[in-house]
């Protein structure tokens, strides 16, 4: 196996153990805890913590991978092409608002709880994929576009026979870039209550305690890390599957 | 038959393609020459409605092209274009199927169709079929790209500058295929290329365009002997004007009884390949075979040489 697979499965074992076996690195975090005060987070278990953590991801991830598609694809079509402006315009501005000022902004209007971070991250989410969706879409060349045309492929048939395909590998890109930011900014959903691991840095924040500060950071960027591996093997089989190499190769010559 | 009847295309009020009219029979090759701007290739899109003219028709037998839902007419008229347009995630086998999948042919018939084409194109099916277009060479690709365009056996089709990203060997070799299969076939071919030379070699008929308009539409030999315009005088190249035309005529037309010495002229040589064999070897008389490779008579100098002034040309 390759070193980068070896490493990818150490990371997943890891971060497995810790999340059903904490007590065993609890020797390891003992120095950071205060005196007296728990080492392992007790108020939930760090594993459900984890799953709810990545359920909050999927569940904010896929209607904005959904919606930014559709817009990409709406834009891309010759009757929606004037629609691109404001499409930037709209996907730019939910990039540029701050998670944090989303969820203060939420709070009010749909209470405390797993709304509030929902709505950050699909907001947050929606500018990689929209962006990486248009560029793959717009990639395909004028010769293969001219070609689907003259066919006689209609306009669905070319969208997805010829150009969804063609684009696949980049829209899932641009869902892993929109992912591994989620599951950082999720974290900060816990300050207005939403159950992911946020929890155990807060906690750890409020008692003074740097041991749960540790785990949960960590648990955080461990989880980044695998979404992002996995979905990057998810694009790389999409390449794969599409049989294209993997940099533009120039044509053999004669 | 096409027939462009006042074909017009503007765009932001100025014409792409300028009042053609233009009558093609059925069953020829048609060269439509111009340089880069002069509205070929738009005009080649408005057969098939890639391109919507401002105004007048273009009918297939007889048939108004507009009264027709563009998809489908498109599935019925064959399409090359210059960077062959091959679907990279698709392998040449399923390119070739495209438009017989778009049709519904049953599978087993779209199968056989593909290797039948590749076989006509000399692609290996079984060692060419499965691979993806960046791992065929150009002259692969470009053939290719004939295939796919050939797959539901249209009775026209439309080529645009086919050969113009092949290296000169290839091109040749790919126009020879060209010829042999739209004789083979009878397919109405409308071919735009900016290349004279292609044009004459690969032409039953030729139509000269300059911005928009058609400046000249005869056969090749009546072009180079009478050219309609100085604009089509350019294209030709003045100078080689003779030697196109002696491209054109077999040497056997003017062979007289008799024997000469030296090597023999194949049968199929034209009088500029005689003249140029002439000049070479030094030779006044060339004996030239016949289909069956044996000598049928002599090829003389001065003959060749009268034979390339326009008046005795065979138009």
């Amino acid at each position: 196996m390759r070193p980068a697979g070896v490493l990818r499965l150490a990371l997943l074992a890891l971060t497995a153990a810790f999340l059903l076996f904490p007590a065993l690195f609890a020797p390891m975090l003992r120095p950071l805890a205060p005196p007296n005060m728990p080492v392992i987070y007790d108020r939930a278990s760090l594993s459900s913590l984890a799953l709810s953590h990545l359920a909050l991801v999927a569940a904010a991830i896929i209607p904005s991978a959904l919606l930014a598609s559709a817009l990409a694809i709406l834009v891309t079509r010759p009757a929606g092409a004037e629609f691109l402006p404001l499409s930037r315009a709209l996907v730019g501005f939910g990039q540029t608002f701050p998670p944090v000022a989303v969820l203060a902004l939420a709070v009010p209007v749909v209470g405390f709880g797993t709304w509030p971070t929902l709505i950050a991250l699909f907001l947050y989410g929606l500018l990689p994929i929209f962006e990486n969706a248009l560029a793959g879409l717009t990639g395909v060349s004028g010769a293969v576009r001219l070609a689907a045309d003259g066919m006689g492929m209609t306009p669905g048939q070319k969208l997805r026979r010829v150009e969804l395909p063609l684009a696949l590998p980049l829209m899932i890109e641009g869902v892993r870039i929109s992912a591994v930011i989620a599951v950082s900014t999720a974290a900060i959903g816990s300050t207005v209550a939403a159950r992911s691991l946020g929890e155990v840095i807060i906690a750890g924040l409020n008692a003074n305690n740097l041991s749960f500060v540790v785990q949960g950071g960590l648990l955080t960027a461990a989880l980044a890390l695998i979404v992002y591996e996995a979905l990057g093997m998810v694009a790389e089989a999409a390449r794969n599957r599409l049989g294209l190499p993997a940099e533009p190769a120039s044509r053999p010559a004669g | 038959m096409i027939e462009f009847q006042s074909v017009s295309k503007l765009y932001d009020g100025l014409a792409a393609v300028d009042d053609v009219s233009l009558t093609l029979e059925r069953g020829t090759l048609t060269a439509v020459v111009g340089t880069s701007g002069s509205g070929k290739s738009t005009l080649l899109r408005m057969v098939n409605r890639l391109v919507e003219p401002t105004s007048g028709r273009v009918l297939i037998d007889g048939a108004d092209t507009a009264s027709v839902p563009p998809a489908q007419l498109r599935r019925r008229i064959g399409y090359v274009i210059q960077d062959t347009g091959l679907f990279p995630h698709w392998s040449a086998a399923r390119n070739i199927a495209t438009v017989p999948e778009l049709l519904g042919w049953p599978k087993a018939q779209i199968r056989a169709r593909v290797r039948e084409l590749m076989e006509v194109l000399q692609l290996d099916p079984d060692a060419i079929g499965p691979r993806r277009p960046h791992e065929l060479s150009g002259g692969q690709a470009q053939r290719v790209g004939v295939a796919r365009a050939l797959a539901a056996r249209p009775a026209l089709l439309l080529m645009d500058e086919p050969f113009g990203a092949l290296d000169p060997v290839i091109r040749g070799q790919a126009q020879a295929d060209l010829r042999r299969v739209q004789r083979q076939l009878g397919t109405t071919v409308i071919l735009v290329t900016h290349d004279m030379a292609e044009a004459i070699r690969l032409g039953d008929r030729i139509a000269v365009m300059r911005e928009g308009r058609i400046e000249q539409f005869a056969a090749p030999a009546e072009i180079i002997a009478a050219p309609a315009t100085p604009f089509v005088a350019d294209l030709l190249g003045e100078g080689d004007r003779a030697f196109r035309l002696m491209s054109l005529r077999p040497a056997r037309e003017i062979a007289e009884p008799g024997a000469a010495e030296g090597p023999m002229l194949p049968a199929g040589s034209s009088l500029a390949e005689a003249l140029a064999e002439m000049i070479w070897t030094g030779r006044d008389r060339l004996p030239i075979a016949g289909p069956d490779g044996r000598a049928v008579g002599v090829v003389r100098r001065d003959a060749v040489i009268r034979a390339g002034r326009p008046e005795a040309g065979p138009e």
